[in-house]
């Protein structure tokens, strides 16, 4: 579904990635699990067409991105949705995109059902800043759900958010995911070890200066699995354990053996 | 009300008492100031009453020159904004000459632009326009500038066609900073608007002012001073309820 070929990107002298090489099958929950700075926003947003490789290429659904790309739906940490529009109105905008033969009254109900299905039913006429963080995540979640693109791309949404709007937010996410029948295909950027634990069926390690990935795990259980359950199992500790075990390794190779920079 | 208005309420009305008390007493009971240069208080309230049917033409006439020159500004500053906000390539070749001409006070061209153009309405519009224009435009800049990356970006991912990026995206992005230079563009005009017909009109509040102190008429100076407090303060208070209402989805999570 994805394909990253040898990807680089670079601002100015400073190269952020370095040649990433990275497929995707229609279906996965890839998480892109690095520190702040590793590059994984910008491999994300080169994914979507946002940013322009320096060299290697991106393919999205069988065809090259060059450009925003249609087959992608994006969901920021902030500002994904326009303040000065309702929820309603930014899910129209969105909406209109994907059926331009539909009505005005159809789209507003689908707009409410999309809004339903994040729980933010009777949110349709609030201003986002009227809205909770959290409710601001939904509805962005609901509006990139609308438009109905074959993939999402997630750019740490829930990294604003506090711990339990964050659970009740994964929560959400799992199930989305869980019920969607393999149909859709997501990237979902965090630096939060457990969350990519609980939402990736694949787990991407990237390591920083320069950007490139270090790791790639297969998540030993199925999505089906409550978090509870996924959290005792041994083959998820081992996991964890491992990716810890690559930070280790990557952060001994940039700090020379000090002290400082054991984790 | 709360306590504090109410304070507040009381504070005024106390120091506009003593004000007036003294102002009464200096000029209608113990005659310390000159009567030609301090008409009383009733004498000035009496003249407010019967001149304001010829302020009203006053403000016919200021309201015509400064409302289409006002306007021009906003038409003119607001897109050459969104347009030159829009690409570094323009903001780099811009910015030297608005630097340079927005800094210039617009005053200072009234004598030539009187010379220059055709007649006093033609003169004092490119005047006042030229005041308001460079807050609007360099105001509109930055706030295009200052949008955040995300918004444009889930804008760019929606796939809006060109108006609709510019409509629905960039100029509201845009507008708590437009109105922020929308408003600075506002009093220049009136200083502009009353410093021009200072200097060239036969009509107009400026005017009205100048022509009153030419005949030592001060009584009817003093009015027209008031009423121009009037104007810009009712000029204020609408521009605040049209700011309220752009930004109307910023009131609600407060």
């Amino acid at each position: 579904m994805i394909a990253c070929n040898d990807v680089s990107v670079a601002f100015g002298d400073k190269t952020v990635l370095s040649r990433v090489s990275l497929h995707v099958k229609r279906g996965e929950f890839l998480c892109l699990l690095g520190q702040s700075g590793c590059g994984k926003s910008t491999l994300l947003r080169t994914i979507a067409g946002l940013q322009a490789p320096t060299s290697g290429s991106v393919e999205v659904d069988g065809h090259a991105v060059s450009g925003p790309d249609r087959s992608c739906s994006v969901v920021f940490q902030d500002y994904s949705l326009f303040p000065w529009m309702t929820t309603g109105r930014n899910l129209l905008l969105a909406l209109r995109e994907e059926h331009p033969d539909k009505s005005k009254r159809e789209l507003v109900a689908l707009a409410e059902s999309y809004l339903e299905m994040v729980g933010l039913g009777g949110a349709f006429d609030k201003y986002p800043d009227a809205l909770s963080g959290g409710m601001r995540q939904r509805a962005a979640i609901a509006r990139a759900l609308g438009s109905q693109r074959p993939v999402l791309l997630m750019d740490e949404p829930l990294g604003a958010l506090d711990p339990v709007n964050r659970t009740l937010l994964q929560n959400l996410l799992h199930a989305l995911y869980r019920d969607s029948d393999g149909m859709r295909t997501v990237v979902f950027v965090t630096h939060d070890v457990e969350e990519a634990l609980y939402l990736g069926t694949r787990i991407a390690v990237l390591g920083s200066s320069p950007g490139r990935v270090l790791a790639l795990e297969e998540n030993p259980v199925a999505p089906a699995v409550p978090r509870a359950e996924r959290f005792r199992d041994p083959r998820v500790k081992a996991l964890r354990e491992r990716i810890m075990e690559t930070y280790r390794v990557d952060v001994a190779r940039r700090s020379n053996n000090d002290d400082l920079y054991t984790i | 009300m709360t306590k504090e208005r109410r304070q507040a309420v009381a504070d005024i009305a106390a120091i506009l008492a003593v004000f007036l008390a003294a102002w009464h007493l200096s000029t209608s009971v113990f005659k310390w100031l000159d009567p030609v240069l301090f008409p009383t208080p009733l004498a000035v309230a009496r003249l407010f009453w019967t001149e304001l049917p010829d302020m009203a033409k006053g403000l016919v006439s200021s309201a015509k020159l400064m409302g289409s020159a006002y306007l021009l500004a906003l038409a003119t500053g607001i897109p050459a904004g969104v347009v030159v906000g829009s690409s570094a390539r323009l903001r780099n070749a811009v910015e030297p000459f608005s630097k340079v001409l927005g800094a210039v006070p617009p005053i200072v061209y009234i004598p030539y632009a009187i010379a220059l153009l055709p007649s006093f309405p033609a003169a004092s519009i490119f005047v006042i326009w030229s005041g308001a224009f460079w807050p609007v435009f360099v105001n509109t800049v930055s706030g295009v500038v200052t949008i955040p990356r995300n918004l444009l970006d889930s804008a760019r991912m929606l796939h809006l066609g060109r108006f609709a990026f510019y409509w629905k995206v960039v100029l509201p992005g845009a507008m708590p900073s437009i109105l922020t230079g929308a408003s600075l563009g506002l009093v220049f005009s009136f200083l502009l608007l009353t410093a021009a017909e200072l200097i060239g009109a036969t009509e107009g509040l400026g005017w009205y002012v100048k022509n009153f102190s030419d005949f030592a008429d001060y009584g009817r100076v003093v009015v027209g001073i008031l009423f121009i407090g009037v104007v810009i303060t009712a000029l204020s208070a609408v521009f605040k309820l049209v700011e309220r209402w752009l930004l109307r989805y910023r009131e609600v999570g407060k």
